[in-house]
């Protein structure tokens, strides 16, 4: 019992504190048992949470970052299986423990399910009748806005040179294509080898590159710092500015709904798009595909595999890959390739210019790379857009492997590297795509024809926005509705109008149900919302808890159906949704609420003698107990004041009838604010205390 | 043929039931996916029957079931449905599982005709009068569409962005409801492919939208058989929806789509309560399908001859040509499933219905009388005639509500919950809504007993209930 007295107290919070710290250094990844055991420990010690909550906060900063999301995990287990005080103690480190385990993890999987796991903080937990969220608002907001911060500070970092590898907050490592760029040294070697074959084409770029002595304007253009890179022309600038502003308009989105995962991932791939167009601009039909990708971005993309965005991707990236005609050595210089020019308007000089670097030496590298039996770099499970940025990196890496591998003839094996996407015809077009717009951009001719390109390009982009753009779609929407009157004549002729007015004026749908919604901001707000109630439906559901004993609710009679505003709970915020059903309701008792005591978060009905929290009211700013009224100098549920009160007017007769209408009415309030299951067992419990009260009173 | 949801004990799906179906079902040895590629605008049409897996997966293109698009690449249970997936643009299926018949088909004209309806009702929202958007009834014989017209429009009235009211006086399927009732809902949510219009609320999350129903009961197969207590029962259910629609006005512009049963088609009474149905929901555009007779009957009263003012447009509406007519015993298992989706849920949302075990003397049940009481040659129900109290009904409701004690005879059957008190009079037990539905689980007799499953935990209280004899006695529910 010497534990119990202060002093002791003192010792056995360290102690406990201590075992707690050790069992949190055993724990080296996600083990459930051992995170259970923990949250355990810390139930039934929470006279210690203020120690244990320390160490925990201690132990996730001071820990290898490996190690912190189970540690996190812990602290996620804790807050949602225990709750107050840890919430309290452990709500005030919050900020810096997340940020600080966040920033230290550049594993985009961990990031991952840290973002998950400050998501479900903002929610109640699952299963709990507490409506509240794990955290309040007021300690989560600032997370989520400095990670929104965070993000945005890391895009402009991308839009400065990067000339040293990024430190601190990096949502990905260092794209692989830096090291391969610094790793390929100007070999003279080389230089010679290349100087035999690229002056006869190109004379008069040797003279312009004395650094490297790059006879090639690939060579140039792969082994050129980033820094030179960035002085690229302008049209690349109006793609990057393009990207940007499809990132604002995103991070606006994300900022509008923080937990939309969509408008997550979209931001994340757009951001290394971003950087890698920062770091090698592309050209020609790389940089069509990167205007591509950001169109179809910009689009609103369906989330899961969406061929559709880019039917033309194969074509596209087939044309400039000149395997064919690198066959026969003896056949250089090789014309361009006609129909590729014709079928896309670019200038000749983009076609052309490539293909004169090609060597008979480059070519058997090439050969012998191809055959080393090197399998396709390309990941042809990334099926889709999405996938684009790690599937151009692994590209990027695979091209750098190659180039170390060969250091004597790297540009043959970039070549080849460049060609082994271009001779796997059978990858499908998806599959081909992510790896072009770099790749492609490696060999790719010097940025000066980019201009005509981007011209070029321009004049093709309206059809292709034909594949769902968002732009013209309000107009649409408003111009093409056809006026049918009623008649019979009407019927018959078929308006494919009215087909697209269903279908394709609603581009983004929903892949769990196939609800559609607008490509304008409303419809991504609303498919961002969603999305979201797909997602706390499914947690939901997927609760043990919840998932069992569920029955059928009354129908509502015929005031309340009246009443009743029919709407969307599956586009509607919460808020939106609370007014609707609460504009047309009475204040009723469930309404009221007292602010709570400082200090105070829990409190015993002293009529019921049922458990009352505290929650925080947004409206009030205050912490306040809901559904609570002062009844004799203290805080007691208001439905049960009522009860006493109505039963101290009435009869006892009367009184087992407000008991019993009490009850029967519980069932139609379902709706209402108080957790139902207790309802019923209060208003009885209520009533007949009521008739307790009354008789003491009495 | 483990079917969740469905192959609960006691659904009645005896194997002898199946073969009705012309017995080509044999049992499925393997579940082999098969792909189907429809060309633009046609369709895939199905019978699949209850009890038998019958999926269907969209690999790509777009389609839709009754107007509810199908997600792509989501499997969608279609089991115990009879319809038909069709497209616009084209697509590709997979299949998987038996049907009693399926086949693609190229005449499409109807749907043609029915979005083109779609874009009429549009245009009519959009123009829509102070007195609110187009109130639509849809007539026709039996087996003709009316129900799947309706639902295909209400469909694509919602994914328009409108909220119509769907109104069904069909008392032999329930919408949103057990059979025997009549529904109001204005519908807000997407469509279900698989369940339609959703799912009455219940307490916990769903998956399948919610709708929150108006239900009226009429314990009756047939709109002939009580016409009094159906007019009754449109009236008040008018005067419901009316001031609903004055309440809400994105609701009032997208108007009423009111789906009958094909007892209406009744020459002999004049069509008697179509006129009422006219006349009390105030519509404006008949729908016809499947019946020149109809159509021209209705053409000569409502629209031929009659001041602009006071004419309602007549349409005929094509029949599709995949109408299938639905047996008796097909829709005797639809009436079951519909009464178990009830009180169980369905296979993603499944439900604890509750027992409740009470004393008789704390029951005012009623007993809607059948139509051939009146000529007094009743024999099954006819036992409780010692309680009937001739005084009860005081303004008008002759006797078709009487008041009884329990018998075993009400085990098995639904009875009806209405919102007002045990002790009202007859045209209020008449006219009242429905709180919910009870089965009468067991009449212990000699203990003064009676058993109820119950969808709700909670008592109903001192509420009259109404026993009739429609839906038909289902004995096993429990089983």
């Amino acid at each position: 019992m010497a534990a119990r007295s202060p002093r002791g107290s003192l010792s056995g919070a360290s102690d406990i504190a201590s075992d707690f710290e050790d069992s949190l250094k055993d724990l080296q990844r996600n083990d459930r048992f051992a995170i259970e055991n923990l949250t355990n420990i810390a139930r039934e010690s929470t006279e210690h949470a203020q120690a244990i909550s320390r160490v925990l906060e201690n132990h996730i900063k001071a820990t290898a970052p490996t190690r912190k999301l189970p540690a996190l995990y812990v602290l996620d287990s804790i807050v949602k299986n225990v709750g107050t005080p840890y919430t309290v103690y452990l709500g005030r480190g919050l900020y810096s423990t997340f940020m600080e385990s966040y920033g230290s993890n550049n594993d985009p999987t961990t990031r991952r399910a840290m973002d998950n796991l400050l998501k479900t903080w903002k929610e109640p937990v699952p299963g709990s009748m507490d409506h509240r969220p794990v955290f309040p608002p007021d300690v989560v907001r600032p997370i989520e806005s400095a990670l929104i911060r965070w993000k945005t500070g890391m895009l402009q970092k991308q839009n400065q040179p990067q000339l040293q590898p990024q430190g601190g907050y990096r949502s990905t490592a260092t794209p692989p294509q830096y090291n391969g760029q610094y790793a390929v040294p100007p070999v003279p070697v080389q230089q010679n080898a290349y100087n035999a074959f690229g002056s006869q084409q190109t004379p008069q770029q040797l003279a312009g590159h004395a650094v490297y002595h790059t006879p090639t304007p690939m060579q140039q253009h792969y082994a050129a710092p980033p820094t030179s890179v960035l002085h690229a022309p302008i049209d690349v600038q109006v793609v990057k500015a393009d990207i940007s502003s499809l990132i604002s308009r995103l991070q606006t989105q994300f900022a509008a709904a923080p937990y939309d995962t969509q408008v997550q991932t979209k931001l994340s791939q757009i951001l290394d798009l971003q950087r890698a167009v920062d770091a090698k601009p592309p050209f020609g039909d790389s940089l069509r595909q990167v205007r591509d990708i950001v169109a179809a971005l910009a689009a609103g993309l369906p989330p899961l595999p969406a061929p559709t965005p880019q039917p033309h991707a194969p074509v596209q990236w087939q044309a400039p890959t000149p395997t064919p005609q690198w066959q026969p050595p003896a056949s250089f210089p090789l014309p361009y390739q006609p129909q590729t020019a014709a079928s896309y308007m670019q200038p000749p000089p983009a076609q052309s210019q490539p293909l004169p670097i090609l060597t008979p030496g480059a070519l058997s590298s090439l050969q012998a790379l191809l055959a080393n039996g090197q399998k396709p770099s390309t990941p042809q499970m990334r099926t889709a857009v999405p996938a684009l940025s790690s599937a151009s990196h692994t590209q990027l890496n695979n091209v750098q492997n190659n180039v170390a591998a060969a250091p004597t003839a790297n540009t043959a094996d970039l070549l080849a590297a460049l060609a082994k996407s271009g001779m796997f015809p059978i990858m499908s077009a998806p599959n081909a795509t992510p790896s072009v717009p770099f790749s492609a951009s490696v060999a790719a001719p010097p940025a000066s024809s980019t201009a005509s390109l981007l011209q070029s390009l321009q004049s093709i982009l309206p059809p292709a926005s034909q594949n769902g753009t968002p732009t013209m779609i309000p107009a649409q929407l408003v111009a093409s509705k056809p006026r049918i009157p009623f008649s019979a004549a009407a019927l018959k002729q078929f308006r494919p109008e009215l087909v697209r007015s269903l279908y394709d004026e609603q581009p983004n749908q929903c892949s769990n149900c196939g609800r559609r919604f607008l490509a304008n901001d409303e419809g991504r707000a609303k498919k961002a919302r969603h999305l979201d109630w797909h997602f706390r439906t499914n947690q939901r559901m997927a609760d043990p808890n919840t998932g069992r004993g569920q029955h059928r609710s009354w129908f509502v009679d015929e005031m309340e159906w009246i009443r009743l505003t029919e709407f969307d709970p599956s586009t509607t915020t919460a808020d939106a949704a609370i007014a609707a059903t609460t504009a047309k309701k009475q204040k009723g008792p469930q309404d009221q609420y007292v602010r709570a005591p400082a200090g105070v978060t829990r409190n015993t009905c002293s009529i019921c003698q049922e458990e009352m929290r505290s929650s925080y009211s947004e409206e009030l700013q205050d912490w306040v107990f809901m559904n609570a009224a002062m009844y004799n100098g203290k805080i007691a549920h208001a439905t049960c004041v009522e009860e006493i009160k109505k039963s101290s007017l009435q009869s006892a007769s009367g009184a087992m009838a407000a008991a019993l209408s009490g009850a029967y009415a519980g069932g139609r309030r379902q709706r209402s604010e108080t957790p139902d299951s207790a309802l019923g067992k209060r208003k009885a419990e209520g009533a007949l205390a009521g008739a307790g009260a009354r008789i003491k009173m009495g | 043929m483990a079917l969740p949801g469905l192959s609960l004990p006691g659904l009645g799906l005896q194997p002898s039931a199946t073969p009705v179906y012309g017995g080509a079902a044999p049992p499925p040895v393997e579940q082999i996916a098969r792909r189907e590629d429809l060309p633009p605008q046609s369709e895939w049409r199905f019978e699949a029957a209850f009890g038998q897996q019958y999926n269907i997966r969209l690999l790509s293109g777009q389609a839709e079931l009754f107007g509810v698009e199908l997600a792509p690449k989501q499997t969608y249970n279609l089991s115990g449905c009879k319809g038909a997936i069709f497209t616009w643009q084209g697509c590709q299926l997979e299949i998987t599982g038996d049907a009693e018949s399926e086949y693609s088909a190229k005449e499409t004209e109807y749907a043609v005709e029915w979005l083109n309806l779609h874009g009429m009702l549009e245009t009519a929202r959009d123009e829509a009068q102070p007195d609110g958007g187009p109130r639509v009834l849809v007539v026709g014989p039996d087996h003709a569409g009316k129900s799947s017209l309706v639902r295909s429009v209400a469909a694509w009235a919602v994914k328009a962005g409108r909220t119509p009211t769907v109104v069904n006086l069909d008392p032999r399927e329930g919408m949103l409801a057990p059979p025997g009732s009549l529904t109001a809902a204005a519908v807000a949510s997407q469509l279900d492919v698989e369940n339609g219009y959703g799912i009455p609320p219940i307490s916990g999350p769903t998956v399948t939208p919610i709708q929150t129903p108006l239900i009226y009961s009429y314990p009756y197969a047939s709109s002939s058989e009580k016409p009094a207590v159906y007019k009754a029962l449109l009236t008040r259910m008018a005067l419901s929806v009316t001031n609903k629609l004055e309440e809400d006005a994105t609701a009032k512009q997208s108007g009423i789509i009111i789906d009958t049963p094909g007892s209406l088609n009744d020459p002999k009474s004049n069509y008697d309560i179509l006129n009422h149905i006219v006349s009390e929901f105030n519509i404006n555009l008949i729908l016809s399908i499947g019946s020149e007779k109809l159509l021209n009957d209705l053409t000569r009263r409502f629209s031929m001859g009659k001041a602009p003012g006071e004419s309602v447009p007549v349409l005929r509406i094509s029949r599709p040509g995949g109408t299938v007519e639905r047996d008796a015993v097909y829709m005797k298992q639809l009436r079951m499933s519909q009464l178990r989706q009830y009180f169980f849920g369905n296979a993603k949302e499944p439900l604890n219905p509750h027992s409740h075990s009470i004393n008789f003397g704390e029951l005012g049940i009623y007993r809607a009388k059948s139509s051939s009481d009146a000529s007094n040659t009743s024999t099954g129900f006819g036992a409780d005639d010692d309680d009937y109290t001739p005084n009860f009904g005081t303004t008008g409701s002759d006797g078709d509500f009487e008041k009884v004690t329990p018998s075993a005879a009400m085990t098995g059957s639904l009875i009806a919950i209405k919102f007002c008190p045990a002790s009202s009079d007859g045209d209020a037990v008449r006219d009242s809504a429905v709180m919910g539905f009870l089965y009468v689980a067991e009449v212990d007799e000699a203990r003064k007993k009676m058993r109820f499953l119950a969808p709700h935990p909670q008592r109903w209280g001192d509420r009259a209930l109404v026993w009739g004899s429609w839906p038909e006695v289902v004995a096993d529910l429990l089983t």
